[in-house]
């Protein structure tokens, strides 16, 4: 393809395909661009905000500067740079290009640049991990982290270690929690010195426990129990300071299960507990990579896929060496537990948003038949089709393409599925529906709406965002005000034809609005209509790359068809960040693509991207710290 | 076996937020502040944090000084008037964009109490700046039993990318200790009500308060020492976590040494919150209930509450207002959305006023708490539709013991800096500082 075409294509849809960026030179296409535009400040000898982009003579220029260059990209996108009072500024088509050439050009480098499994702050249990880890070693179940502050989250997570932060507030909680948690775990004996021993106790102690064995008896509870709250080997100094602690309760005339009571506290609010370190030799030193010791590893695919702490099955594999040998099989068992249905719920609540349902509240007026019972049940079919493609080990396309669902009656009725009775939820087909995948599921339908009505820009930035993994540059800074509208009539989607007139908006809105479009068949919490505003509803439309469809069904196709690979990398770099507990950065890309190329291979299956994350660089290794 | 008579099960490692079932007490005057023999009562502080900017002309008041008309926004606090300093023309240039891009929400929140320019990044990395309520709890907090108090009507989170590639710390948090580390609010008032009241009271044995304490340091001192032996082999960012950690437990520490002295009564006829309300209103005023019981009984002197998070799409049915909040904020000039706006703008005024109703209904010598504090009502964004971050909307209430003066409407110079206006408030808190965030100076003319 001639530049001249390329051009044209760019005039059309400003967007270039891999196929032709190849083909762009930085010296003959690029440059020029820059010199125009952007030399006057930053060139010739100009170096303002101490950037100079004449030092740039080569692509291989670009790529060792590839800070730089994401940013120029961002604000040359975002038409922040040059500012708005400059003379010469580069057209829609030149910021396009330049652009998309950055994007090609720096992912063409990340690939090939030297391996880097990067660096996971350590992570402090959330809520949820927090809860799980409780119960699994504990033997209580009462949640006690419902009362703890909400975890801020990142990157569309809420268990990123950089932002999970620790606060005075939080300390108060978890030693509140502690010591809630160790009454609840451990009886002590009555007035008659009966006990009744919980399942907790059971696990360590056989009762009566004669008092000459006390000692013995505690300091084989303290060096287990440390073992599994710590998830790693302890030390015999470890041990020792937390026996001293037991021992200093019983010394004043406590009881021996308080003792145990004070132990348990004490280690539940250690940062032993609280946080998964990953000690290194050299933390400091970028260059000292190291694969995680199997410890670590069992903590890693634990909290990846359970939210909780490694099983005795896993730390005994850890302790014997065995587990990096035993993965497919230890990752089959874990996904078949019903501990993963935490992940389950954790992962689609946050990845496909579905936690928002619990705060959304339908215009009850216009919504009447919207109640929690349907809330819940909208949750629940969505975690179940994922739960089905994760425990089945299906192709993970089925999550978008899947002509069968999960529904009870109340959800059939919502469909206007028959026979369909009783509230259990059970597997029906969805052919001849116009229903299939999760875009059409009411939970994700109701939560990229707006309390009284559907809001096709937010169903199509769902999709590109958690779907495809292509969002749109956000909303320019300086959106121009539009004319104050009379009362608009016709259809939404008659409405925003109106809105996109305008070109500032346009660019981005031709991206989202069509997907949007798309599913107005179905309103705001769901359901199946054919008018709008009492006006016929038109689902047909095109997307910005071209492919054209006459309504949802058609556009799943093409979403499970065409543009398959984008959705399984979206779901890989989302998986993957869900595992790591931080943002991918540009060396990911080497991990994510391996990732995809087993997938490949055999039909996307779900423990096929599970085991792929584990066994990827940036989760079986780490290294230091660069400095600031 | 030895069983122990001493230690009755229920308060046997009985700490901070255990539920409680209080007797009522004769209110008591803040103990502190006549035990030290001065007979002035403690200035407190506290921000009230509005979202999505409100309709500029139903806001802005008409007159200056104390001839000024109220607006139909600010309407609902007419019969707190005296008490009343409206701002006009203060700014966070920080909130906007410079070069960052979009995020204006996210930005506007982080930057209202820090006046910093909040690093745009979804995780790695959070930095804004200490905020105005921290700079004073670092200095005065160590004189009440917690150094300050944060406040949220969003116990709950949306999940996903918060703003624009901004990490929701930003967005759901008002308090910032550090640059890096946001001081999580509480959204349950029981939970607060439980944080005020659970250490300990007067009918608890002191002798078993007294051991109590001491297992609670003992566990202390063990975790301390564990955390210690973390400090070497730490990378940049870990070490950071590790500091949060033990700025954590010493300030536990502090407070369980303190203890003692600390323990506070419930004023007499006070309802214990049994949960948090579904509804709004209900939970805002019980939210604003809790703040003032903690000034009423000296339990803290800093609060900030984010009434809700700037972004926040809530929708306000039974005003009649169809659509969330923020969607409708971007109203393209459509009058039915400018009209639902001010109907929300006015909501939350009438939901300040409950707390200043309240603040002014609790006595302390001859005037009343309200005379005594300073609280200020506001957001970051001024135009919600455009995102404007000048001419914000900023209310300041309360005479902070006589040091400014209210029942007036006080014209700024075009982009003052909000910051400048903390300034001054950090002096009147005994907390002065030369600047904070893009601070250029004190503002002129309070008093």
């Amino acid at each position: 393809m001639k530049f001249a075409t390329i051009i044209l294509s760019l005039l059309s849809a400003a967007c270039v395909s891999a196929a032709d960026l190849v083909k762009v030179s930085f010296e003959k296409d690029i440059l020029p661009i820059l010199e125009e535009n952007c030399f006057s400040c930053h060139g010739d000898g100009e170096a303002k905000g101490d950037l100079s982009l004449d030092e740039f003579k080569t692509a291989s220029d670009v790529h060792r500067g590839y800070k730089i260059w994401e940013k120029v990209r961002k604000l040359v996108l975002a038409n922040e740079m040059p500012p708005e009072n400059k003379k010469k500024r580069p057209n829609a088509r030149q910021r396009a290009l330049l652009a998309d050439w950055t994007r090609h050009t720096l992912d063409t480098f990340y690939r090939t640049a030297p391996a880097d499994p990067g660096r996971v702050t350590v992570r402090r249990l959330n809520r949820t991990e927090y809860n799980n880890t409780i119960r699994d070693l504990m033997r209580v179940d009462f949640m006690p982290a419902k009362d703890f502050p909400a975890d801020d989250s990142g990157y569309g997570f809420d268990n990123i270690g950089d932002v999970l932060t620790m606060s005075p507030l939080l300390m108060e909680k978890y030693f509140a929690a502690a010591e809630k948690i160790a009454a609840k775990a451990v009886a002590i004996p009555d007035a008659d010195g009966r006990i009744a021993a919980t399942p907790f106790q059971k696990i360590y102690f056989r009762y009566p426990v004669p008092p000459k064995l006390r000692r013995n008896a505690a300091e084989a509870f303290v060096r287990t129990f440390l073992t599994r709250a710590y998830r790693r080997p302890v030390r015999p100094e470890e041990v020792r300071r937390l026996m001293i602690l037991a021992k200093q309760v019983v010394d004043e005339g406590a009881s021996f299960e308080q003792g145990i009571r004070m132990a348990v506290a004490a280690t539940l609010v250690s940062p032993h507990f609280l946080f998964r370190w990953e000690l290194d030799g050299a933390p400091k030193n970028p260059k000292a990579i190291r694969s995680l010791n199997e410890h670590e590893l069992a903590s890693r695919i634990s909290f990846f896929i359970w939210n909780s702490m490694p099983d005795d099955a896993l730390l005994e594999l850890a302790k014997r060496g065995q587990l990096r040998k035993n993965l497919p099989t230890q990752i089959r068992r874990m996904l078949r537990d019903p501990k993963a249905q935490s992940f389950v719920t954790n992962f689609t609540g946050q990845w496909l948003q579905l936690r928002n349902l619990e705060m959304l509240q339908p215009d009850k007026r216009l919504f009447s038949a919207f109640n929690n019972a349907v809330r819940s049940d909208m949750r629940r079919e969505t975690e179940m089709l994922f739960a089905h493609v994760m425990r089945d080990n299906r192709s993970v396309v089925d999550l978008l393409d899947a002509n069968y669902s999960f529904v009870n009656d109340r959800l059939a009725n919502w469909y206007g599925l028959k026979n369909v009775k009783g509230g259990q939820f059970r597997r029906v087909s969805l052919a001849g529906t116009p229903r299939g995948g999760v875009l059409t599921h009411a939970s994700v339908l109701t939560l990229t709406s707006d309390p009284n009505r559907t809001s096709p820009v937010k169903r199509g930035n769902f999709v590109l965002e958690n779907i495809l993994g292509t969002p749109p540059p956000p909303p320019p800074d300086n959106v121009p005000d539009l004319e104050p509208s009379a009362e608009l009539k016709g259809t939404l989607r008659q409405q925003m034809v109106k809105h996109r007139e305008n070109p500032v908006c346009a660019s981005c809105h031709q991206k989202m609005d069509p997907i949007g479009f798309a599913f107005e068949n179905f309103d705001a919490v769901g359901r199946w209509r054919t008018l709008d505003n009492g006006a016929p509803i038109d689902a047909a439309s095109q997307l910005d790359t071209g492919e054209k469809f006459r309504d949802a069904t058609g556009l799943r196709k093409i979403l499970a068809v065409r543009k398959r690979d984008l959705f399984v990398r979206c779901l890989t770099e989302k998986m993957l960040t869900f595992a790591l507990g931080r943002g991918l950065k540009f060396y990911d890309k080497r991990a994510v693509d391996g990732i995809m190329k087993q997938m490949g291979r055999d039909g996307f299956k779900f423990e096929t991207l599970v085991t792929g994350i584990v066994k990827s660089l940036p989760f079986d290794m780490k290294r230091g710290e660069e400095g600031k | 076996m030895i069983r122990s008579t001493h230690i009755p099960r229920r308060t046997f490692l009985r700490g901070l937020g255990t539920a409680l079932a209080l007797p009522a007490f004769e209110a008591m005057l803040p103990a502190r502040a006549l035990a030290a023999g001065n007979a002035k009562f403690p200035t407190r502080m506290a921000f009230v944090y509005i979202p999505n900017g409100v309709i500029p002309d139903k806001w802005h008041v008409k007159g200056k000084g104390s001839d000024f008309q109220f607006s139909h926004i600010l309407e609902p606090l007419k019969a707190h008037r005296d008490d009343l300093l409206v701002f006009s023309g203060l700014a966070h240039t920080k909130a906007r964009s410079n070069g960052d891009g979009a995020g204006d929400h996210a930005r506007a929140n982080a930057t209202f109490l820090t006046g910093r320019q909040a690093r745009k990044t979804a995780g790695a990395d959070i930095r804004v700046g200490v905020s105005v309520d921290q700079l004073a709890a670092q200095k005065i907090g160590g004189q009440t039993r917690l150094p300050s108090l944060e406040l949220s009507s969003d116990g709950r989170r949306m999940s996903g990318n918060c703003d624009s590639g901004y990490s929701c710390a930003y967005q759901f948090n008002l308090a910032w200790k550090s640059e890096s580390t946001p001081l999580p609010p509480e959204s349950d008032p029981s939970l607060v009500f439980e944080r005020l009241f659970s250490n300990g009271n007067n009918r608890e044995k002191n002798e078993n308060r007294i051991r109590r304490e001491r297992y609670k340091k003992s566990i202390l001192d063990f975790v301390l020492e564990d955390a210690k032996a973390l400090e070497k082999k730490l990378g940049y960012t870990d070490q950071r976590k590790l500091e949060e950690y033990l700025t954590s437990v010493r300030e536990l520490e502090k407070r369980v040494t303190a203890s003692g002295a600390s323990a506070v009564d419930l004023p007499k006829g006070f309802k214990v919150p049994a949960g948090k309300p579904r509804d709004f209103g209900a939970h805002v005023r019980m939210m604003a209930d809790m703040m003032a019981l903690a000034f009423q009984t000296d339990s803290t002197r800093v609060a900030t509450y984010l009434l809700a998070h700037d972004g926040d799409n809530r929708s306000y049915p039974h005003l009649g207002v169809k659509g969330g909040h923020h969607s409708l904020s971007h109203h393209r000039n459509n009058s039915r959305n400018i009209s639902d706006l001010t109907k929300i703008n006015r909501y939350h005024c009438e939901l300040f006023a409950h707390l200043l109703d309240r603040l002014k209904s609790i006595k302390e010598g001859d005037e009343t708490l309200l005379d005594h504090s300073m609280i200020v009502y506001g957001g970051a964004i001024g135009d919600g539709n455009r995102h404007t971050h000048h001419d914000l909307p900023v209310v300041l209430a309360g005479k902070a013991n006589g040091a400014i003066k209210t029942g007036r409407h006080a014209i700024c110079p075009r982009e003052t800096p909000m910051a400048n206006l903390f300034l001054n408030m950090l002096d009147i808190m005994g907390a002065p500082t030369q600047r904070m965030g893009d601070s250029t100076g004190r503002l002129k003319g309070l008093l």
